[in-house]
């Protein structure tokens, strides 16, 4: 059977391991909390040394026909734990791969590569993995499109400075794609498409001439930075010979701020942002836009946990 | 809250920053990950204390083995390198569906891999893999085009060429090791000193015993007359130098000066 790992994406034949051991976990509801789950685990690990102990009971006194049952249901909930936590995990790995070769991830492939027949427990195996996912990889799931149900994450962990960043082969990419955001953006939010190879010609790359950095440019912005949901393309209105144009795509405006991007073109330039007024008062707004949606989100989420909170005290 | 705290190991955004990165290398020589190590300590915490490397990872991997995934450290099979490979423990259905490879790119990597293990050297000539590409399950091949899905290989780390011959990079075999041992049991060969799995290496001309270049270089250091350790004949091939981070990172330093340079003529 074949596998891939985290990375390079090769499916790596290899045989079928199963990893014992008592620590892994047996939690049998996933909550999204990380504190929430240890009290979990450490209440999962009693009952399982009293199935265990229920197991031993049965098997020296095989009469007894009560004790037979209830350590096999024991052993049961105990498949049935690994199993979801086995799932949970494979989610994981799903979720980065397909990350990592930036493809939006829907909500069907999950279920028919991952889920399968634990499809009822869609919600419990997701938000297992978020939480995996914020807490061991810095990640955050994100739903990006509410109707069709596709997913991507984004990196929660502080954006670095430019001195900071290292080259991570990603680089060159992204500063093409830099490049293509900020001239949409200063075009007022769409540009001809053109417009942008007539950018980059001048920075010497051609739309099928291979690049040394960036492979075959015109696949890599046509397809994947369109298939990322970095750009978007369409087609302009009314126009024959049929043109297209750009726009920033859903995950640009999730990842980087008309601010940003404005900087980037003004370092370009030598000049201050300020330089473009129009530019500068629309990425102003946007700022502030941003705020007001953090701020807000930050009430709600305290209004979620002081409810939850509330609740969890009543109870007692 | 003791004893859960000692079985998973904590994160901070030290360690997830230090993930990310490995995660998008793939594998990484150990150099560079104690390099990164310190770049993720100086953008999250700067006023830790970096924490010895075998420890950092250790903590990391105690996290991670709910994931079934773990930091592996290797040894390069031609110089002895350490590296270190983020890997896979548990085989899982999912990642045959979520692949970067096609299922016919799949099955000319497990040809490539068969005609290494049965090789004697280790290596797989790129001719003798591409007249197979007739025999590939899935959509059908071109010469041309199996060529590029080698690179591909090359790229990601999977395969390493020299001089038109393939083997297994460092990261495969580490990976893959149980995979080939369980499945090639006739055909692998193992080192007789450190009994795993080998691909490259040196071998007995009279009793046939193998030992990988690294283990031959430990085994026989400073030995003027170095003999088979199964049959006491002696070994006749020239015995490796015993790989050296310090004699490295000196190397590198004068590659860099004369890359320096180079820029400056311009």
């Amino acid at each position: 059977m074949l596998q891939e790992p985290q990375s390079g994406g090769l499916p790596v034949p290899q045989a079928e391991g199963e990893k014992d051991g008592g620590h892994e976990g047996e939690t049998q509801a996933l909550t999204v909390s990380q504190e929430a789950l240890r009290p979990l685990l450490q209440e999962s690990t009693k009952e399982d040394l009293a199935a265990v102990r229920e197991e031993g009971a049965a098997a020296s006194a095989p009469t007894r026909k009560g004790a037979r049952a209830s350590a096999a249901k024991a052993l049961t909930r105990r498949r049935a734990s690994r199993r979801l936590n086995r799932t949970v995990a494979e989610m994981v790995q799903f979720l980065l791969v397909k990350d990592k070769k930036k493809s939006p991830i829907t909500r069907f492939e999950v279920v028919k590569y991952v889920i399968g027949d634990l499809k009822d427990l869609f919600p419990e195996i997701i938000a297992g993995a978020a939480e995996h996912l914020r807490y061991v990889f810095g990640f955050e799931l994100k739903q990006l499109d509410r109707k069709h149900h596709t997913y991507i994450l984004i990196n929660k962990l502080k954006p670095l400075e430019e001195e900071e960043e290292e080259d991570l082969g990603d680089g060159p990419r992204l500063g093409l794609l830099m490049m293509i955001l900020g001239l949409i953006y200063m075009k007022g939010n769409s540009a001809r498409e053109a417009q942008v190879w007539e950018m980059l010609r001048r920075l010497g790359v051609h739309p099928s001439k291979y690049h040394f950095l960036f492979g075959y440019p015109k696949r890599l912005i046509m397809e994947d930075f369109v298939q990322l949901r970095y750009l978007n393309y369409r087609r302009v209105p009314s126009t024959s010979p049929p043109e297209y144009e750009f726009s920033w795509g859903p995950r640009s405006n999730l990842e980087i701020s008309k601010m940003k991007v404005l900087g980037f073109v003004a370092k370009l330039h030598k000049k201050e942002p300020q330089h473009w007024p129009a530019q500068y008062r629309e990425a102003l707004a946007d700022e502030a836009d941003r705020a007001r949606a953090e701020a807000s989100m930050r009430a709600r989420t305290r209004g979620r946990a002081r409810a939850s909170a509330r609740a969890s005290l009543r109870r007692w | 809250m003791q004893g859960s705290a000692r079985r998973m190991g904590i994160m901070t955004d030290v360690h997830r920053r230090f993930l990310q990165l490995l995660m998008t290398h793939g594998v990484l020589e150990e150099r560079d990950v104690k390099r990164l190590q310190k770049h993720c300590y100086e953008v999250h915490d700067r006023n830790a204390t970096v924490e010895k490397l075998e420890d950092f990872i250790n903590n990391i991997n105690s996290v991670l083995e709910s994931l079934y995934i773990e930091i592996k450290k290797g040894v390069t099979e031609d110089d002895g390198r350490p590296f270190y490979a983020l890997v896979n423990l548990a085989t899982t259905s999912v990642s045959k569906m979520a692949t970067d490879f096609a299922e016919n790119e799949l099955d000319l990597f497990r040809k490539a891999l068969e005609l290494i293990i049965d090789s004697e050297t280790g290596f797989a000539s790129s001719t003798n893999i591409l007249n197979l590409v007739d025999q590939l399950k899935g959509k059908k091949m071109r010469k041309k085009e199996a060529e590029q899905v080698l690179q591909k290989f090359v790229q990601n780390k999977w395969l390493i060429e020299k001089e038109g011959e393939f083997t297994l990079h460092g990261r495969a075999i580490l990976e893959m090791e149980q995979y080939i041992r369980e499945t090639y049991p006739d055909a692998t060969k193992m080192c007789n000193i450190c009994h795993r799995l080998l691909i490259q290496g040196q071998s007995c001309e009279t009793c046939g015993i193998r030992m990988h270049l690294p283990c031959v270089a430990k085994y026989f250091q400073s030995n003027p007359e170095p003999h088979c350790p199964h049959c006491n004949d002696y070994w006749p091939h020239e015995i490796p130098e015993v790989f050296d981070p310090e004699k490295e990172r000196e190397a590198g330093i004068s590659k860099l000066n004369k890359k320096s340079l180079r820029y400056r003529q311009h």
